[in-house]
């Protein structure tokens, strides 16, 4: 199953990558034995946060979103997590050429899911909301993720370490470039009236 | 004759000047870097300006952006810009003592600017916050700058000016046109004057200045920098010769009209504010062109990258200068300036920008040029990686607490009640940005860190050793 294997990364990540290679997965079991059910933690975790325990700023009473608004968020970001996991496993095939990768979409996809791991898991912090400690938790989580897709990109495209630097290096500007693409449309929707509905 | 030199001197570079230029570099970036942590802190905890004027924030913030951008990232761009057009027109600069007048020039208005932000002396125009008499001298540095790059490209013993000597010119022409349009003032006394521009005009000459240094002064030169060190540092040539030259003419002619983006629902006419707006978006195209070219350019020399990690700080600059040009044209948009401007996300974008693009492409071709200057191999490659990590690492801290308080911020300011009152006081907010404030300061003082220990390798790799006369090579062609 591939769970146990990204469980496994976590504490391995140089031989763990060995073995998901080993085990060959298709698309679709990479899909919906692990993006899918980890890509519903922060959802989950969050609707539960921002709609229970709520969060302050400053010294204000805790805010909370309304039910509604809630599940609407929790919605979405749902579909952006897939929507991101996806589209790193698509450019992952499509730059494999220029860096002599192996093409290989399912490869792609389990590289980019099972490297999203420990940003997956970091979801259960919003359950409490503040912004800070989410910050906090969240920089590690990235930082690990960031570690094993360098590690995870010589082993999974078979290419050498050196060329694979380059490549993971090129992958995470356009990560970059999509987060920030990502926070721009969020702001223009709130611009456009689709703001977050607080309950006080 | 003003250009006398010993026969010896005729047939080598002048590299005093270079070195001149690089070793102020290290020293001005740890002071600018520094004062940045510094009022980092403050902004944490606000009781660290002692009650003194002449440690208030307002006082050292301009101090911070002028020793980072003129005198860490100026110094920078005088040593690289020498270097490249002598090597690349095998000859030697045009007059040294002009050139020696550009590097003590330099350094007056550099001790200058320090002396007098503090004591509160201001036009209060950003980035140009130098008086008058300091800004005559700019002006005459200047133009012995422009003389001495231009003249040496006038004696060039070869017939093709490489692209990065256009990125040099352009960015040492437009900074003098910038410089003297906005910077023209009505003295009323030694250290006061005013500008002889009123209202709305004046806010428009200022940010079309302001947005054309960080387009002029901070990309194009650094572009230069980095057309002449990627290809080098890689040891390949540039991926496309024709897309550099593209990319240079859009950028040029684009770059120019983006400045109302910072005057977004003021009393700029609305018409102004789109067209900056729409500029600003098509400067993505040009913007990315460079990108492109020094991504691919890099791509080819993998193989080098177990032993180089010099090369690491160029593709991070690049990569950086891709995401910060993406992020600068869509907060132009008007919708996302409305929630973006005057918060603390534009500090984290500048910071992607100064942090992650100019000063790690400046850091790289100072490893780069330092221990040839000086006839030495780096004393400690490992040291070289220690930097990159801890620079790395504070860049993220930096960008990721600024966007999440940035956006915080704006959303805090305009959040309403039903009856449509403000939600939150000023002061609620700047409660809120403690946390984020002690993380940005992390971030800084991790990038300082990397910084000093790139001090001390650069350090142990000159110490002892001379000075190096290095014979112009005949042209190959």
């Amino acid at each position: 199953m591939p769970i146990f294997s990204s469980l496994g990364l976590l504490f391995r990540p140089n031989k763990g990558w060995h073995e998901v290679k080993a085990r060959k997965y298709g698309a679709l079991q990479v899909f919906f034995a692990h993006t899918l059910p980890f890509a519903l933690i922060a959802p989950i975790c969050g609707y539960y946060g921002t709609t229970r325990t709520g969060w302050q700023l400053g010294a204000g009473a805790p805010m909370k979103l309304t039910t509604e608004s809630a599940l609407q968020i929790s919605v979405l970001y749902f579909l952006a997590m897939l929507v991101a996991t996806i589209s790193v496993a698509w450019a992952l095939y499509w730059m494999s050429r220029t860096y002599d990768a192996k093409e290989d979409f399912a490869s792609g996809l389990t590289l980019a899911s099972l490297t999203a791991t420990p940003l997956f898991l970091v979801g259960f912090v919003q359950l409490r909301p503040e912004l800070w400690l989410n910050l906090l938790a969240g920089l590690p989580a990235l930082a690990m993720s960031v570690a094993l897709f360098y590690n995870g990109v010589p082993v999974m495209l078979e290419i050498s370490k050196e060329r694979s630097f380059l490549f993971a290096t090129a992958m995470l500007g356009f990560g970059l470039v999509a987060l920030v693409a990502m926070i721009i449309v969020t702001v223009l929707l709130w611009g456009a009236g689709f703001a977050p509905e607080l309950s006080h | 004759m003003l250009d006398a030199k010993s026969p010896a001197e005729a047939g080598t570079y002048n590299y005093k000047v270079v070195r001149q230029f690089a070793i102020m570099t290290m020293v001005w970036g740890v002071v600018g870097m520094t004062v940045g942590v510094f009022i980092a802190a403050q902004m944490a905890w606000p009781a660290l300006n002692f009650d003194l004027p002449w440690l208030s924030f307002g006082r050292l913030r301009p101090l911070h952006t002028n020793a980072v951008v003129f005198a860490f990232g100026g110094s920078a761009l005088f040593a690289s810009s020498y270097y490249c057009v002598q090597r690349t027109c095998h000859t030697r600069l045009f007059c040294d003592r002009l050139a020696a007048f550009t590097f003590w020039g330099w350094q007056v208005v550099i001790v200058s600017a320090a002396i007098t932000l503090p004591l509160g002396i201001t036009t209060s125009k950003e980035y140009a916050e130098l008086e008058w008499p300091i800004d005559l001298l700019i002006t005459a540095v200047w133009v012995a700058y422009a003389v001495v790059f231009l003249g040496t490209i006038a004696k060039r013993r070869v017939k093709h000016i490489y692209v990065a000597n256009w990125f040099f010119a352009a960015f040492i022409l437009a900074v003098a046109l910038l410089h003297i349009v906005n910077s023209a003032a009505i003295p009323v006394s030694m250290w006061k004057s005013y500008s002889v521009y009123a209202g709305t005009q004046d806010a428009m000459v200022q940010w079309w200045y302001g947005h054309n240094a960080v387009g002029f002064f901070l990309t194009a030169g650094f572009l230069g920098i980095m057309y002449y060190f990627v290809p080098k540092q890689a040891g390949r040539p540039v991926y496309s010769y024709r897309l550099s030259i593209v990319h240079f003419w859009a950028l040029i002619y684009t770059y120019m009209w983006a400045g109302p983006h910072h005057l977004h629902y003021t009393a700029l006419p609305d018409w102004a504010q789109s067209l900056g707006m729409v500029m600003s978006l098509i400067l993505l195209a040009p913007s990315w062109g460079g990108m492109i070219n020094g991504i691919m350019t890099l791509s080819g020399a993998w193989d080098k990258l177990r032993t180089d990690p010099v090369l690491r700080f160029l593709i991070v600059s690049v990569s950086f200068y891709g995401m910060s040009t993406f992020e600068g044209p869509m907060m132009a948009i008007k919708t996302v300036n409305a929630l973006s401007h005057y918060t603390d996300w534009t500090i984290g974008h500048v910071h992607s920008g100064a942090l992650g693009w100019v000063a790690m492409v400046s850091l790289g071709a100072m490893y780069y040029m330092i221990p040839r200057l000086f006839g030495r191999e780096l004393y400690s490659i490992k040291l070289v990686e220690v930097h990159f990590w801890t620079a790395t690492i504070g860049i993220v801290l930096y960008i990721t607490s600024m966007w999440v308080s940035g956006i915080m911020q704006g959303l805090m300011w305009r959040a309403v009640n039903p009856e449509g009152t403000l939600t939150y006081s000023f002061v609620e907010s700047v409660q809120a940005m403690h946390p984020f404030y002690i993380i940005r300061l992390m971030g800084g003082g991790l990038f300082l860190l990397g910084t000093l220990v790139m001090v001390y390798n650069l350090w142990r790799t000159v110490a002892d050793s001379r000075p190096v006369e290095a014979p112009i090579p005949e042209p190959a062609h």
